[in-house]
């Protein structure tokens, strides 16, 4: 298969063809704009850690216990992979730009089976919280019922289910990103001399990894008390 | 074609292996130095890792203009922190408030122990 950059073309009422003149012929004008939608991804969790700073200073005790029945091991095995999923990733992009474009295009796919690898984990960990009765909307986490957990895990079960779940679907979204990619370099959209939106999609799937830079360890970690999970200064 | 593709991709490398310190270092943190400030040291390590991602993954280094606008970006999301932080010390209605009520949260407590 040939890499030859395939230009968009548009076709004019009078059945004249047009090369487009879009983002691709922009580079830095590209990078941008996607730095601007980013920035608004960083505003938006960055509100979702101002709320959970805020129930963390009122329910502190709480907040660690739960923290503590979290599963460290599985989390943890999570940010090794999204870790050397940035690099598979870098590395791709690095391979595009050096004109090693099938090189490139195996650097995605393995970025794709770490982000499914990512997702399968986090799916083992969900479905272990469920049967626990840990999970949204179950008694557990509904106030004023005879199962229910203090306030203080309840928020912060509310919260971690509901941004690590954001986390999970931008996840989801970046695989898609990346089969589009492969889709548009396999049809010569994408080549080495027109990669921003290689680039682009590089820079977001580390955006995902910075967001879990700072997930887990403030759910994961922060009831890591002593060696047998307990809770330190709790109460 | 780059002509410095090996020093690239070593520095790629160089990277993983900083992150990989420092997530090692975030494990046994908690167990072995600073416990009894585990959240603010894991914040900070977090930070250090955000520092790294962001200046040599995210390509930010050397870049100005971008550069100053995620400066602004977070230093917006910091404002708000802070007013949050000052609002919360100074929370008026704290006892009414059924979020930041602690005699809430004990009792539901104390009905799940009973059970």
């Amino acid at each position: 298969m040939s890499h030859e950059y395939v230009p968009e073309i548009a076709t004019s009422r009078d059945g004249k063809e047009h090369e487009v003149q879009g983002w691709q012929g922009d580079f830095y004008g590209g990078k941008l704009g996607f730095w601007l939608f980013m920035l608004t991804e960083v505003m938006m969790f960055g509100a979702m850690f101002l709320v959970l700073t805020y129930y963390f200073s009122l329910h502190h005790a709480d907040f660690l216990e739960a923290s503590s029945e979290l599963n460290r091991v599985l989390g943890g095995t999570n940010t090794v992979i999204l870790l050397i999923s940035a690099l598979t990733m870098g590395l791709g992009l690095l391979k595009m730009r050096n004109g090693d474009v099938k090189g490139a295009k195996l650097m995605i796919w393995a970025t794709i089976l770490l982000a499914l690898i990512f997702l399968g984990i986090k799916a083992v960990e969900w479905t272990h919280e469920y049967q626990h009765g840990v999970f949204l909307g179950l008694d557990a986490l509904q106030s004023g019922n005879a199962h229910s957990k203090p306030l203080g895990q309840i928020l912060f079960f509310g919260m971690y289910f509901t941004m690590t779940g954001l986390h999970g679907f931008h996840i989801i979204i970046g695989i898609g990103l990346m089969l589009w990619l492969l889709k548009r370099i396999n049809a010569g959209k994408v080549t080495t001399e027109h990669h921003i939106l290689h680039f682009n999609i590089a820079l977001y799937w580390d955006l995902v990894h910075l967001i879990w830079v700072f997930v887990f360890p403030y759910f994961y970690m922060i009831g890591a008390g002593d060696i047998a999970g307990g809770v330190i200064n709790a109460h | 074609m780059l002509t410095n593709y090996k020093t690239l991709k070593a520095g790629y490398y160089k990277v993983l292996i900083g992150l990989l310190v420092l997530t090692t270092v975030t494990f046994v943190q908690p167990h072995m130095f600073l416990t009894g400030h585990i959240f603010a040291t894991q914040i900070f390590i977090g930070l250090a890792k955000a520092w790294i991602i962001l200046m040599y993954y995210m390509h930010l280094k050397g870049e100005v203009l971008i550069g100053k606008t995620v400066i602004f970006s977070v230093a917006l999301v910091t404002f708000f922190f802070l007013v949050v932080v000052i609002d919360v010390e100074h929370f008026q209605f704290k006892d009414a408030s059924y979020i930041a009520s602690h005699e809430q949260s004990d009792v539901s407590h104390a009905t799940s122990h009973e059970d």
